[in-house]
């Protein structure tokens, strides 16, 4: 899947641009019924193309939108974050903890998604 | 040491240290508090304070028979892994058993059941189901044949209820307890103010019923007070087995309105489930305004407000053929169906169609 | 989507949760108004309801006088101060108090109204010039009234006496000594009998009017000062979160208007709340744990304060019909800004809520009514007040009869021992409670420990200082003792301050003099009870 990358250019980031972020290999996690909107797959392997500024949580998930997501984006996303209920891990730790949108991404980082909307 | 480092916007975290054992590093904030714990200290403060709920309300005797209401769901996974973690971590002497109800829906509830009949194994609790067609003779799947996909929750919830009190009193079990956590109570406090609902809003802060007569299982729920975030995170860093797909009946949607503003709420203070639980919990009632009396069914014995239970009057119309006949208010023909005498043309036409 | 969760079977018997609200009924065109039958309608109102021009004028008019005639609680030639902040609800009720005053004998309303605005702009941060304008403009509007008139500045309330936060004599036991309300109408028309109406009305008014002149004279020449703006809006930057802001000014403000009524001798304070206002602030405040003065926060008449009372008259219009009335009959209103204007909708749980009520209403017409009628059922949970100390078990801030008492099992407790659970201990699991169901209070440090909590809200502000690790230092021991002063909701509010002793002297000076009132009533009874000791072992 090579769908055009949405390129984020943001004004205070001139200090980064001129080296480039080396692609990034992430391991995306779905589950707790998340995994229904990405055709029932719940692991997924991904390489993130290298671009002139890191990645973080919030392109991320325009890039999940745009590359991964089957269905219904609206269940997944909001505005320009997830929708409220689905809880993300990033290396095994609540996102909360780390910076949410502004998280920075790593090379081999694991993310996880589990909605807790479905089933009782 | 600085725990955040600001670069260009994004945020390289250091990890965040737990704020109990200021040892290991923080896996989750609580939203309830807001205080970051590691793993261990999550699972003893969550087991814990699911402990002091079921002391403090007094939700259990020594020596008693507890039906775990399971759906192989999230939270009824949970609530039977920590019940059988505090019966012998504390010793309350319960007996525990896995309750289960098979609605009869081909593609979600056969699935499900195979995750419960894998935690019957993994806990060594013994797993009692009880299905829709031996207790009333209709699968959901039947029953949704007939009425069609608008009112078949009413049907399920109805039927459900009453199946899990059937199969609780076959099995000879003291009280069931069931996974309702404090989003679930929260969103049911909403969902009584959207609807108006002022002898339910009065009561669904409960963490227990008193016993409703005969036939009526006492229920409690001890997750009460957990939050819905903290018991799949439990579940997730305990590898718990549970399933999460949606019925493929459902989707209710209003209810899913006063979800959606929940968690909403959640992400602007996340205090605001227990909040609005507060909220519930301080409610008064003016004096004055009509609560429902309780009585007993006239055909089966099971509780009612009215002459015949809802599962009876929803049965008798399926039975029929007048799937109307359990929705909406029909009380004064509820006479005529216990002394089987036969409907007039006009009743059975309005109660046929079924543009509800 | 979320669905219904099949794994939980309702907890209670005949519970059903098939009640959907109906959806909107369209109804067709050019319809004959519901009333007259014959002219054509130009609204509707409650779903399906067509009103023509004239049958909605005399439908609104009959309304105001209906909710007033069967709540009997405004006594005639009793002063009502009107709370207008110039929006539409506000500005209605002010055209439907001055059509009331001006009705023949047996229609007419017989109180003596008078009129507060607040101006707020200081909490928003507005530029003083933007400020006067639109106080000029309220001004205009309340000015053409001839009533008389008291501008406010939201700057004022931090200079307020403590003596606003005393409970006044209740008026309900004015009630039950004084006359019934019938023998009060009766005597008063007997007195007024032979004066004409217009006469009678200038005699109530004629020492007001001098006081309001030299009210607008005081406004004018010199209502604040910058440094009192500053203030202000230091004590408003110091609160993290959208939430807590705009229930500390709804509080300041209630204390003004409290403050200005006793000042006056107004006995009642009118609001405008509309049905739609107040669905909102009774969903929003469920969610913000106000749910044990839920009645008194939303219901016709709020007594909490004792000598004043307060009622909304206009809670049985909704926000439409509010807004046709208005531009109908040209009734005025100033649009001013506030706190959460341009706010997204995630800015707050006020904020929140109101975008949810706003957007349910148009897809199930009946939310609002729904919702309002929840509040009719209600009604506040007031405990038999302790003679001795009637000011003792009631809220610092709002006044509300404290819902802290955690005797029994309940979310406010559960939160308590989570909060016991999640800090330092000692090393290890396994280390338990001391005594089942029997915390102690927390230790004061808790509220900010060890990171930062401004993310937890939408509004994503700074923590109100620029230094790194700003919030492990900012918690205040202070915290903590105002905190037992305080209700449920209330201590949220200041949980989300980075420091309290930037509140208002007359709030922390009242805290201060209840702690020792309740420090001397502990130590005299401990005295009481050594005496019975003794009396006991001698």
């Amino acid at each position: 899947m090579t769908a055009s990358l949405p390129v984020l250019v943001r004004g205070s980031d001139s200090d980064v641009s001129n080296k480039m972020a080396a692609p990034i290999a992430l391991h995306l996690e779905f589950g707790g019924g998340a995994e229904l909107l990405f055709d029932g797959v719940k692991e997924h392997h991904v390489i993130l193309p290298d671009q002139s500024e890191p990645w973080d949580m919030k392109q991320l998930l325009v890039w999940i939108r745009a590359n991964l997501l089957k269905e219904r984006p609206e269940l997944f996303v909001q505005g320009d974050t997830v929708r409220p209920g689905i809880l993300v891990l990033i290396n095994d730790a609540d996102w909360e903890l780390m910076g949410e949108l502004r998280y920075e991404l790593q090379d081999q980082d694991n993310v996880v998604f589990i909605s807790t909307l479905h089933g009782g | 040491m600085l725990l955040a480092i600001f670069q260009a916007g994004h945020q390289i975290t250091m990890p965040v240290l737990c704020s109990s054992c200021a040892e290991k590093r923080a896996v989750l904030k609580r939203p309830k508090t807001a205080h970051s714990l590691c793993k261990d200290c999550f699972f003893w403060a969550f087991e814990e304070e699911v402990h002091q709920t079921i002391v403090s309300a007094q939700l259990f005797k020594h020596g008693e028979t507890v039906g775990i209401g399971a759906s192989g769901g999230k939270d009824s996974t949970v609530l039977a892994h920590i019940m059988k973690v505090l019966n012998e971590r504390y010793n309350y002497g319960l007996k525990l058993l896995l309750l289960s109800v098979d609605e009869g829906i081909t593609g979600y509830r056969d699935d499900s059941l195979e995750t419960v009949k894998r935690n019957q194994q993994q806990y060594e609790l013994p797993l009692k189901i009880v299905s829709y067609e031996e207790l009333y003779g209709w699968t959901m799947d039947a029953i949704v044949k007939q009425v069609g996909l608008k009112n078949n929750c009413t049907f399920c919830g109805v039927f459900r209820r009453q199946a899990l009190d059937r199969g609780a009193m076959m099995l000879k079990v003291d009280k069931i307890c069931t996974g309702h956590n404090a989003d679930d109570v929260a969103e049911t406090v909403l969902m009584n103010v959207l609807r108006g609902d002022i002898a339910r809003l009065r009561r669904c802060t409960a963490i227990s019923t008193a016993s409703e007569g005969e036939g009526v299982v006492p229920r409690c729920k001890p997750l009460k007070y957990a939050y819905e975030k903290e018991i799949v995170l439990y579940a997730y860093f305990k590898k718990l087995d549970y399933f999460s797909t949606e019925c493929i009946y459902s989707p209710n949607a209003y209810r899913g309105h006063a979800r959606t503003f929940l968690k909403d709420l959640e992400a602007v203070r996340p205090s605001a489930i227990m909040d609005v639980i507060h909220s519930g919990e301080n409610l008064s009632v003016r004096e004055g305004v009509k609560m429902p009396v309780q009585g007993t069914c006239g055909r089966c014995g099971y509780i009612s407000s009215q002459t015949l239970c809802k599962s009876c009057v929803l049965l008798e119309g399926l039975n029929r053929g007048l799937p109307r006949l359990g929705i909406g208010k029909h009380h004064r023909l509820h006479g005529k169906i216990l002394s089987q005498q036969p409907l007039t043309q006009a009743e059975e036409r309005k109660l046929k169609t079924l543009e509800l | 989507m979320v669905g219904w969760q099949a794994g939980k079977d309702s907890f209670y018997v005949d519970e059903e949760y098939n009640g959907q609200l109906e959806h909107v009924a369209t109804p067709s065109v050019s319809k004959k108004c519901v009333k007259c039958k014959e002219s054509t309608a130009v609204l509707i109102i409650r779903a399906v309801d067509a009103f023509c021009r004239c049958c909605f004028k005399e439908y609104f008019i009959h309304k105001f006088r209906a909710m007033l005639g069967k709540n009997r609680i405004i006594f005639p030639g009793e002063k009502v101060l009107l709370a207008v902040s110039g929006g539409p609800a506000s500005s209605s009720m002010l055209s439907q108090v001055k059509e009331g005053l001006s009705r023949d004998a047996p229609k007419k309303l017989r109180f003596v109204p008078g009129i507060i605005h607040i101006d707020e702009g200081g909490a928003s941060g507005q530029s003083m010039e933007d400020r006067r304008r639109a106080v000029a403009q309220v001004e205009s509007v309340l000015r053409s009234s001839n009533y008389p008139y008291h501008i406010v500045y939201l700057e004022q309330a931090l200079n307020l006496p403590s003596s606003v936060l005393e409970v006044g004599s209740s008026a309900t036991e004015k009630l039950q000594t004084g006359p019934s309300y019938k023998a009060a109408v009766d005597q008063f028309i007997q007195t007024n009998q032979n004066l004409h109406p217009d006469l009678f009305l200038e005699n109530a008014w004629s020492h007001l009017s001098s006081l309001s002149m030299q009210e607008v004279q005081n406004g004018l020449s010199n209502p604040i000062t910058p440094e009192n703006t500053q203030a202000l809006q230091r004590l408003f930057a110091s609160v993290r979160t959208l939430t807590a802001k705009e229930d500390l000014l709804q509080t300041l403000r209630q204390h003004l208007i409290l403050h200005t009524a006793r000042t006056e001798g107004y006995t009642k304070v009118m609001m405008g709340d509309s049905c739609s206002r107040l669905a909102i602030k009774l969903l929003s405040n469920i969610s913000l744990g106000r749910g044990a003065s839920l009645a008194m926060d939303t219901g016709f008449s709020d007594s909490r304060y004792g000598d004043v009372v307060i009622v909304r008259p206009m809670r049985d219009y909704s926000s439409k019909e509010i807004a046709y009335y208005n531009r109908m009959f040209d009734v005025p209103s100033v649009f001013i800004p506030g706190l959460d204007t341009k706010a997204q909708d995630k800015a707050s749980i006020q904020r929140l809520t109101e975008s949810f009520v706003n957007k349910l209403q148009t897809d199930f017409p009946a939310t609002v009514s729904t919702i309002y009628r929840t509040s009719e059922k209600l009604h506040t949970a007031c405990p038999p007040q302790n003679t001795n100390s009637p000011t003792f078990d009631k809220c610092l801030m709002c006044a509300c009869s404290l819902d802290t008492n955690a005797e029994e099992f309940s979310a406010f407790k559960a939160t308590l021992i989570s909060e016991q659970l999640s800090q330092r201990r000692g090393p290890g699991p396994g280390l338990s409670l001391g005594t089942a169901g029997a915390p102690g209070p927390p230790p004061a440090s808790f509220t900010g420990q060890g990171q930062c909590r401004s993310s937890d809200e939408g509004q994503r502000q700074g923590c109100g200082s620029r230094e790194p690790g700003c919030c492990l230092s900012a918690e205040m021991p202070a915290t903590l003792d105002l905190k037992s002063l305080l209700c449920y909701s209330c201590r949220l509010t200041i949980k989300d301050m980075t420091a309290v002793d930037i509140l208002p002297q007359y709030i922390l000076a009242e805290a201060e003099r209840k702690k020792r009132r309740s420090h001397m009533r502990k130590e005299i009874s401990e005295f009481l009870l050594e005496e019975e000791d003794e009396a006991k072992t001698s």
